[in-house]
C-alpha cells in the first residue's frame, strides 16, 4: 500500500496485548516479527528493552504503548528517547494502575517548574 | 522602551503559559478517559473468560498470520507538534461475511466426490481403468477452492465463529481506547513543545529582566 501510516505496537501483559490485538492493532510481518510483546513473569528485562529499542528503529511505528510497571524497568531507555515519532505512550495494566507522577512525559512536564527554571 | 519590551514578553509568557496548562488539563481529562476505557476492556474480556474458559482468551489463540487493521498517520505541523490519527481498514462487511460463512461450509474434503484408493494394477480390468481415468479428470473440471492468503480477518474469529457478547464488548473498548492512544500521543507531543517554547520564553524574559535592571542601575549612578 503506497500511503499505508505506521503502526501502533504494544508491550504489555497478556491481558493488554489481548485486547490490542483485539482492536486490531496486530501485525506479523514478512520477517514475521511482530508489533507486540506479550510480558511473562519469566521475560527478562534485556529482552524487553531490546524489543523496545527494535520498535524505537522501526520506522513502521508511530507509537508504542507500554505498560508503566513494565515502563519503570526499562525506564533509562524510555527517558533517553527524545523524538516525537515513535511517541511512546505509557498505559496502566490490570495489577498496576495508572501514575501520573512516574510517566516520563508528565515527568518532564513537571520538570518545567522545578526550582532552576525560574532562576 | 525596555519596560514595554518586558512586558510584552510577560504577556507572551503568560499566554504560553496558559496553553500549557490547557494542554495539561486536557491530556489528564482523556487519561482518565483511556484508563477507564481500558478497565472496561478487561473486564468484558474476564467476562469473556468466565463463560468461554480460562484457557479460551489468551495468547494461545492469536492467529499465526496477522494483518493490522488499524494504521495510525503521523503529520509534523508547522508549529513543529506532530499530529497522530488513525485510519481503519475498511472491511468489507456485507461481503466478507457472505464470504466467511462459504468458508465455514467449504470445511471438508477440498475435493468434490468421492474418492477412490488406487488399486495395484495387476488388479484392474479394463472397466475399472476407465472408471479410474473419469475419475482422476473429475477434480480438473471442478474449481478448486482459491485459498485467500490476506484475509485481513477480524480477531474476534481467533477466538471462535460464536464468542461471547462480552468479548465483542471488549473488542469495541479497545477500538476506542486506539483512536483516544492517538489522541493522547498528538497533546504528549505538544505539551512538550509547549514545555520547550516556554523555556525558551523564559531566558528571553530573563536577559530582558538583566538589562532593564543594568539600565536602571546606569541612570541611577548619572
Amino acid at each position: 500500500m503506497a500511503g499505508r501510516g505506521k503502526l501502533i505496537a504494544v508491550i504489555g501483559d497478556e491481558d493488554t496485548c489481548t485486547g490490542f490485538l483485539l482492536g486490531g492493532i496486530g501485525e506479523l510481518n514478512k520477517n514475521r516479527k511482530p508489533n507486540f510483546l506479550v510480558v511473562e513473569k519469566d521475560t527478562s528485562i534485556t529482552e524487553i528493552e531490546e524489543t523496545f529499542k527494535s520498535f524505537l528503529a522501526r520506522n513502521d511505528i508511530g507509537i508504542i504503548l507500554i505498560n508503566q510497571f513494565i515502563a519503570e524497568m526499562i525506564r533509562h531507555a524510555i527517558d533517553g528517547h527524545m523524538q516525537s515519532i515513535p511517541a511512546v505512550l505509557e498505559i496502566p495494566s490490570k495489577e498496576h494502575p495508572y501514575d501520573a507522577s512516574k510517566d516520563s512525559i508528565l515527568r518532564r512536564a513537571k520538570g518545567m517548574f522545578s526550582a532552576e527554571d525560574f532562576r | 522602551m525596555g519596560i514595554s519590551e518586558l512586558e510584552e514578553s510577560s504577556l507572551l509568557l503568560d499566554e504560553k503559559l496558559m496553553r500549557f496548562m490547557d494542554q495539561l488539563e486536557l491530556l489528564e481529562e482523556k487519561r482518565a478517559a483511556l484508563n477507564s476505557l481500558i478497565e472496561q476492556g478487561w473486564f468484558s474480556m474476564s467476562k469473556a473468560r468466565y463463560s468461554m474458559g480460562n484457557k479460551c482468551v489468551s495468547a494461545l489463540q492469536y492467529a499465526s498470520e496477522i494483518e493490522p487493521l488499524v494504521y495510525v498517520h503521523a503529520r509534523t505541523l508547522d508549529t513543529g507538534d506532530v499530529d497522530f490519527c488513525t485510519e481503519r481498514v475498511k472491511q468489507k462487511c456485507g461481503n466478507e461475511d457472505g464470504k466467511d460463512a462459504k468458508s465455514i461450509e467449504d470445511i471438508g474434503p477440498q475435493e468434490k466426490g468421492v474418492r477412490r484408493r488406487i488399486k495395484p494394477k495387476k488388479h484392474i480390468t479394463e472397466e475399472e481403468a476407465s472408471e479410474e481415468a473419469s475419475c482422476e479428470k473429475a477434480p480438473e473440471v471442478t474449481p478448486v477452492r482459491k485459498h485467500d492468503p490476506n484475509p485481513q480477518q477480524d480477531p474476534l474469529k481467533w477466538f471462535g465463529i460464536l464468542v461471547p457478547q462480552t468479548l465483542k464488548q471488549a473488542q469495541s473498548s479497545f477500538k476506542q481506547v486506539v483512536e483516544l492512544s492517538a489522541e493522547i500521543a498528538t497533546l504528549q507531543t505538544a505539551v512538550l513543545n509547549s514545555r520547550q517554547e516556554l523555556k525558551h520564553s523564559m531566558k528571553d524574559k530573563h536577559i530582558l529582566q538583566e538589562e532593564s535592571s543594568a539600565a536602571q542601575l546606569d541612570n541611577r549612578a548619572d
